[in-house]
């Protein structure tokens, strides 16, 4: 019981992990708090629940599709709207993607109703068993997956020039510019890349959670709390804090039960907010916002 | 010459034969709607209560309550449990008002000590934590399956004109509330701390209990509007009582009459409200939609309110009849 509680608490953290990455990031290099994240998530999972539908595609060969229409996506929103409110006050961008959010959700009712859809493949229902502990194959693929996906993520900002330069404008804006750096064109990559992860982990957790118009809702909660967790900007401190997310959920829901899940998330949101506000890996620099 | 040149005084002596004009405006207006516009305008008063409410920590203080809904969920509650415990309609209000002071001092003395994008967010957690406590308690609140509230002995027609002045009641309350504030030292000592916290502390202000005093009055209007509305739908759920839209809805019409004004959060507020009312009716399909477009439009190209642009385009216009006057 206790060593499947963990794994079941671990292999849903994986997930979790990825789908604040991007979150994370926009935060930490703008200083954006995306609330249309949770939507981004949920329009990745409708892109694979859609081609799954239509053409019979896996869902782990759609998430590089829904990663470049999520990219296409975010990359569109940041030109055109989150950058113009930028230059205002950062604090207006929530109110802002918070109605993209909205706008997002009610396009997504349109086109596929607000029915609960599933994926289902022929592998779905089978596991893996260690030492008595089920450990469903699914659960393990999203898992090895989504840790894949963070680690190629890390590495791409500190291997290539377009990391380095995201990385950079969020150290010192100023200092960037001087270094040749374009802070719009930087602000709207990191962007379509936080949509591009949101969109990988919604294919990941098509598999795993009912698909419905609002299931970024239930997304953004964990997200804020895993990103504060873990410090804001840290991809190390999201996989950490969502593993560990991961296994204060299990944990509460065997002594507490399901309905404790959330009322814990939130208390230690708010404990280490007022404790250790730059969380656990967060670095100085990173989401130090005026 | 625009009004805003001829000297405050002349403005303020305008805005008040407005404001009176326009309050005895509502105060006839339920004699002569049908049901239907009364109701629209009930919600148009609860919003501008709760965008009121949002305007004194946001506007004036600076800090950014987000989750302010919490305190119309509590108010909402207290009103409903108060009521099934007993007490009257108005003390139930009463205790509302109690609550959601003590909300706001025990939660605001350390949830206020962040800044900026934490305070918004503790807020929202808060409410939602809010929401879980009240489904898991269960109980005398009734838990997930909602609350209902006892039915009024008077009539539909004689409530809902009472549940309508109460609310213009604390509507005006509230602004009348604001309106002093901008006078006074604890006014000051607000957007002192809204400018510069190190500054204010500087000059001997207690920021601590000036920003915890500022957040009670916020939630003491926010709740009487939350415990109103429980009266006035009688049937109350964790749900709909802790919707997160309600703040955010109140913060966009701050925002689009102008925040940090008196009286521009009541003309965001109407102007919203009525534009969603109207689109609520014609599209039921796309008013999430339509709210969203709304709100990215408001935010993306005019951030600094409706009350600044009339007065920038009255300043103009006046600038230019001026000249044609002397030309």
């Amino acid at each position: 019981m206790l060593s499947q509680t963990i794994i079941n608490g671990l292999l849903l953290g994986g997930l979790y992990a990825t789908a604040s990455i991007g979150f994370s990031m926009v935060w930490g290099v703008m200083g954006v708090i995306n609330l249309a994240h949770g939507g981004f998530i949920m329009i990745g999972a409708y892109v694979s629940y859609w081609a799954f539908s239509h053409f019979g595609l896996d869902p782990f060969f759609a998430i590089p599709l829904s990663m470049a229409v999520l990219f296409v996506l975010g990359y569109f929103l940041q030109a055109v709207f989150v950058n113009r409110v930028m230059r205002t006050s950062l604090l207006l961008s929530l109110i802002l993607t918070f109605g993209i959010d909205m706008i997002l959700i009610n396009i997504v009712v349109l086109v596929f109703s607000s029915d609960f859809r599933s994926v289902n493949t022929g592998y779905s229902g089978s596991s893996l068993q260690i030492a008595g502990t089920l450990v469903p194959y699914v659960r393990l693929a999203t898992f090895v997956f989504a840790l894949a996906l963070a680690s190629a993520f890390y590495l791409f900002l500190r291997r290539t020039r377009a990391g380095q330069a995201i990385l950079a404008t969020a150290l010192d804006k100023e200092i960037a510019r001087l270094m040749a750096i374009n802070p719009n064109r930087v602000y709207a990559l990191t962007f379509a890349f936080g949509a591009a992860l949101a969109g990988a982990a919604g294919a990941l957790a098509s598999m795993l959670f009912p698909i419905s118009p609002s299931m970024g809702k239930e997304f953004i909660g964990a997200v804020f709390v895993i990103t504060v967790l873990g410090g804001i900007g840290s991809i190390e401190g999201c996989v950490l804090a969502g593993l560990l997310y991961g296994l204060v959920q299990a944990f509460t829901s065997l002594v507490l039960g399901v309905n404790y899940q959330n009322v814990v998330a939130f208390a230690v949101f708010l404990t280490i907010l007022i404790l250790r506000p730059r969380g656990l890996l967060g670095q100085r620099f990173f989401g130090e916002i005026s | 010459m625009s009004f805003l040149a001829r000297g405050a005084s002349a403005g303020a002596k305008r805005t008040l034969l407005t404001g009176s004009l326009v309050l005895l405006l509502l105060i006839a207006a339920p004699f002569a709607v049908s049901n239907y516009w009364l109701r629209v305008l009930t919600n148009i008063l609860m919003f501008a209560t709760i965008a009121q409410g949002l305007n004194i920590i946001v506007g004036y203080t600076g800090y950014h309550a987000f989750g302010n809904s919490v305190f119309f969920g509590l108010g909402a509650y207290a009103t409903g449990v108060g009521m099934a415990l007993g007490l009257p309609f108005v003390l139930a209000l009463v205790l509302a008002v109690v609550v959601a002071v003590i909300a706001a001092v025990v939660f605001g003395w350390p949830v206020l000590r962040l800044s900026g994008h934490y305070f918004a967010i503790a807020t929202v957690a808060l409410n939602m934590a809010m929401l879980e406590i009240i489904i898991n308690v269960g109980g005398i609140t009734g838990g997930a399956a909602g609350l209902a509230l006892p039915l009024s002995p008077l009539g539909p027609d004689t409530l809902y004109k009472i549940i309508y002045f109460l609310m213009l009641t604390v509507m005006v309350g509230a602004t009348g509330f604001i309106l002093w504030l901008d006078g006074t030292r604890f006014g000051y000592a607000l957007r002192a701390l809204r400018d510069s916290e190190a500054g204010a502390e500087v000059m001997g202000i207690n920021t601590t209990a000036v920003k915890i005093t500022a957040w009670a009055l916020s939630g003491s209007f926010t709740a009487l509007a939350g415990g109103i509305w429980a009266y006035w739908f009688t049937f109350i759920e964790p749900g709909s009582a802790f919707d997160i839209n309600v703040s955010i809805k109140g913060y966009v019409m701050m925002l689009m009459g102008g925040m940090g004004t008196v009286f521009g959060p009541l003309i965001g507020a109407a102007f919203l409200e009525l534009l969603a009312t109207l689109v609520w009716g014609k599209f039921l399909k796309i008013h999430l939609l339509i709210l969203g477009l709304l709100i990215v439009l408001v935010v993306t190209f005019m951030p600094r309110g409706l009350l600044y642009y009339l007065k920038s385009w009255a300043a103009v216009r006046g600038r230019r009849d001026s000249t044609d006057v002397s030309a």
